[in-house]
């Protein structure tokens, strides 16, 4: 008991900053909007206190125990820049406010270009806010998740004894991530994003090799790095592009007149979108730079969720959302589409390929890495499809469209921070139940025992009720099984995939047909992680010693499996969709009324009309990815590996639905198909990190190995050479130096003798 | 009324006897004094410059350079002490340090 008042005792911090933070900002007078500058600037500051403070008080007891190595910190600064951001919004829907551009918060740099007529101009660099419905909707994910997570991470990290007296690290980096990924919402200009953009992709290197001491854990921080660093150079071209054909790079300038009174075409605009696309093509893991992904999850589990859910990813799909009003600039009609079907190719393949990845990957998170990146290429797939309507005049369909991709990715954050949580959870509990087992001193079987691998597991659904409770809810809304999370926003991206098609786009059959292909694969993938962990009997003796988490864990699954199973189809009836497509108006909250007096009528009318379209071709699409998805995937997925729990096991009611109906389907023997020749590739990944590999020792490799011999003959040559000539000489100059003041005096008499003469050129 | 041509010559003499004193003596103090001889030298030429052009700065580097001159000396003097308490001598030749 008195463990447990102390725990409590730690999180009234937090929540103090948070009630007392924006209260006295409020009580100042001030608006919500003059203190979102804040959301940036608190875990700015928090950052370096955390590290300073924990660097110098490493194992005392206050800090250790009390503050918990710096996570009640972090979590007070996530806690204060959570209630400014819903502050925010709530300001935003009550007053409708033309928000927009918020102006200039502070003059960063100024410097003069020249013009191409010769003359020359001021341009200035600063910093604001830009502030509408979508970097709302990203923030408020960004923030909620962040905070969640930390609050798991204070669980997860601090009960682990490896990272002992190195966790005000974890907490400092996290905070600089969250801080890097709210800073890239709110900025005003491309350069700003630009600026947080490589923030967060600094953390996510420092994060991912976190256990540095690990060389795979080195190796994939590295990875990450440098495949990202090739997109983010690709994108920097684009912003240069842009900024040469704009002169600014503010978005007020660029959104205000895309054609910039006339003179730009929409053809100009082609290259700068490609470019700055293949950079979130990089940021957030799609073919062919995907390849970082699944390594990253080399990081602690707490890092898997905040790079997979709240933020990194989603900085990508955030950046192509930007670019959408480009898109609908009337006079570009047509001019952009070729752009806007590449996005869409990018996202089919993508969704198609880490789908059937996923079918045999047997480590837990990297299931879920390979789900993240076929959901993100579902939300790429939808912002392909609504720049192309929107390119092309279809302005209705084309705001849904875009609508429906951005609540896909709240949709995905929210389902998949959670299930990030609960594989952690998972492995947290399974590496411990080994250590119980089999203790610690056992050091050869430990290696051989992988906590993540889910063929150790089966079974654990009647020892972790909250977590495979929370597992099965994110599953489902990553499925899109109906009335729950995904399924209110992906039925809108694959019918609008279709109906591109319909519109006259013919390119696009091949993406539409893969992401329809991947609804039910996704079902498939997603349904056996949960059976193979939660269902069937147990597969190894460890599952025997697993327990419950601790309440610092199960809290924040709690909420998120809350916040998944309702506010998909909350938000779909406050119509949502609609809210996000439109940023400059304020159509949501009228929509948000209607729900109130007639719900029923809106709820048939979401139904009816936002996810099944009215064209009888596209209601067949609809009900197709509802049958595969809903229906096939889940069904093969219980044949091959579900399974009844153990004799005298229990599950929670809310789960056991779920096993029964997996044992009941009967048994498919499927080890034959997973030694076939197409599973051996798809363990390898397709070969395409091989592939990499081998360009990279074929091209790169042998191009450093010229460069390091000139460098080291050629470069080092001439200064080794300088070195040598000044030694020699140097040999003759020391036989002056008698070290007698009256000798350097007559020296230095004579020297400036000569120097008079050659003035006055006596000499 | 002195011509500044005898004023500027009076300050070349000295000028030159400071020189050689600082090049052939080696006794700190004498060094130091030689030194004093070669700024007063120049403060002569100050003022032969101010009474040939009839200007008042002439007379104002003079005095203070006089001034700086009384500071300098002090420092001087001050470092010998010190080197003498720390190594017996303030003879130039045996203070060769500034090989090293």
């Amino acid at each position: 008991m008195g463990e447990h008042s102390k725990a409590e005792w730690n999180l009234l911090l937090p929540v103090l900053a948070m009630i007392s933070f924006p209260g006295i900002r409020m009580a100042m007078g001030f608006e919500a909007i003059e203190s979102a500058f804040l959301i940036v600037a608190v875990p700015l500051f928090i950052f370096p206190a955390i590290l300073i403070i924990g660097q110098m008080n490493k194992g005392e007891d206050w800090w250790k125990n009390q503050l918990k190595e710096g996570g009640i910190v972090a979590l007070a600064g996530l806690m204060i820049t959570l209630a400014l951001t819903v502050w925010l919004i709530i300001e935003f829907l009550v007053h409708h406010a033309e928000y927009g551009a918020q102006g200039t918060i502070l003059d960063w740099i100024h410097f003069e270009v020249l013009e191409a007529n010769g003359e020359w101009a001021t341009s200035t660099l600063s910093f604001g806010l830009w502030i509408d419905s979508v970097s709302l909707t990203v923030l408020f994910v960004a923030a909620f998740l962040c905070f969640l997570i930390c609050w798991f991470a204070i669980g997860y990290m601090t009960t682990d004894h490896q990272n002992e007296d190195r966790n005000h690290r974890f907490f400092a980096e996290f905070i600089l991530f969250s801080m890097g990924m709210f800073g890239m919402v709110l900025a005003d200009s491309f350069l700003w994003l630009f600026i947080f953009w490589e923030i967060m992709g600094l953390c996510s290197y420092l994060l991912i090799g976190f256990y540095w001491e690990k060389p795979s854990a080195a190796a994939a921080a590295k990875k990450a790095f440098l495949t990202t660093r090739v997109g983010d150079v690709f994108l920097m071209v684009g912003l240069f592009m842009l900024y040469d054909l704009y002169h600014s790079l503010e978005f007020a300038v660029i959104f205000g007149d895309p054609t910039l009174g006339g003179t730009i075409q929409g053809a100009d605009l082609q290259w700068p979108l490609i470019m700055m696309f293949i950079g979130c093509v990089g940021k957030s893991a799609q073919f062919p730079l995907h390849v970082w992904l699944p390594d990253a999850m080399e990081g602690p589990t707490p890092v898997s969720a905040l790079i997979h859910a709240a933020t990194m990813v989603n900085a990508g799909l955030y950046l192509v959302a930007r670019m959408f009003p480009i898109f609908s600039e009337a006079s570009f009609e047509g001019a952009l589409s070729d752009v806007a079907m590449l996005i869409a190719w990018v996202g089919g393949i993508t969704a198609f390929m880490a789908a059937f990845i996923a079918f045999v990957a047997n480590d837990i998170k990297r299931v879920l890495a390979y789900s993240t990146m076929s959901q993100l290429a579902y939300i790429f797939t939808g912002l392909g499809a609504a720049c192309w309507l929107a390119n092309e005049g279809y302005e209705k369909y084309a705001l849904f469209a875009f609508g429906a991709a951005l609540f896909h990715l709240f949709n995905h954050a929210m389902a998949k921070a959670m299930l990030f949580m609960s594989s952690g959870s998972v492995i947290h509990e399974m590496h411990h139940a080994h250590e119980h087992a089999h203790g610690d001193g056992d050091e050869g079987d430990h290696h051989h025992f992988d906590p993540q691998d889910m063929r150790n597991m089966g079974g654990l659904a009647s020892k972790m009720p909250v977590t495979s409770t929370a597992m099965m809810l994110g599953s489902m809304s990553i499925i899109g099984i109906p009335l729950i999370g995904g399924f209110w926003s992906k039925e809108g991206i694959v019918g609008q995939a279709w109906n591109v098609y319909l519109k006259g786009g013919e390119m696009i059959l091949f993406p539409a047909i893969l992401v329809l292909a991947t609804a039910g694969m996704t079902g498939f993938y997603m349904s056996r992680m949960w059976f193979m962990t939660f269902a069937g009997k147990p597969k190894s003796d460890v599952v025997e010693h697993v327990h419950e988490e601790t309440q610092w864990i199960k809290t924040p699954l709690i909420t998120l499996s809350i916040v998944t199973a309702f506010s998909g189809f909350l938000l779909a009836c406050g119509h949502f969709v609609y809210w996000l497509s439109d940023p400059a108006s304020s159509k949501g909250s009228h929509f948000m009324t209607d729900l109130l007096k007639h719900p029923v009528d809106a709820i048939l009318y979401e139904l009816e009309h936002a996810f099944l379209p009215e064209d009888n071709t596209l209601k067949i699409v609809g009900w197709t990815a509802i049958l595969l998805s809903a229906g096939l995937g889940p069904f093969i997925a219980a044949r091959m590996h579900g399974g009844h729990l153990a004799e005298g096991e229990r599950a929670t009611p809310l789960t056991s639905w779920l096993i029964r109906y997996s044992g009941s389907v009967g048994h498919t023997e499927v080890g034959e198909l997973a030694e076939g020749g197409f599973a051996i590739a798809l363990h390898n990944r397709l070969y395409i990190d091989d592939a990499y590999e081998w360009l990279i020792s074929k091209t790169l490799l042998p191009l450093a190995k010229i460069s390091a011999w000139i460098d080291k003959n050629w470069v080092d040559g001439i200064i080794k050479g300088i070195e040598r000539g000044s030694q020699w000489m140097s040999t003759y100059v020391r036989q002056y130096t008698s070290g007698r003041a009256s000798d350097y005096l007559l020296m230095t008499a004579i020297g400036m003798l000569i120097f008079v003469g050659v003035l006055w050129g006596v000499i | 009324m002195i011509e500044p041509t005898w004023v500027a010559g009076l300050g070349a003499f000295l000028f030159c006897i400071g020189l050689v004193g600082v090049f052939t003596r080696k006794n700190a103090i004498i060094v130091l004094m030689c030194i004093e001889i070669m700024l007063n030298a120049v403060n002569l030429n100050f003022v032969a410059g101010a009474m040939h052009y009839n200007n008042i700065d002439g007379w104002v580097f003079t005095s203070v350079a006089i001034a700086i001159a009384a500071a300098e000396v002090a420092v001087g003097l001050a470092i010998f002490l010190a080197l003498y308490s720390k190594r017996g001598t303030i003879s130039l030749d045996e203070v060769t340090l500034l090989k090293h």
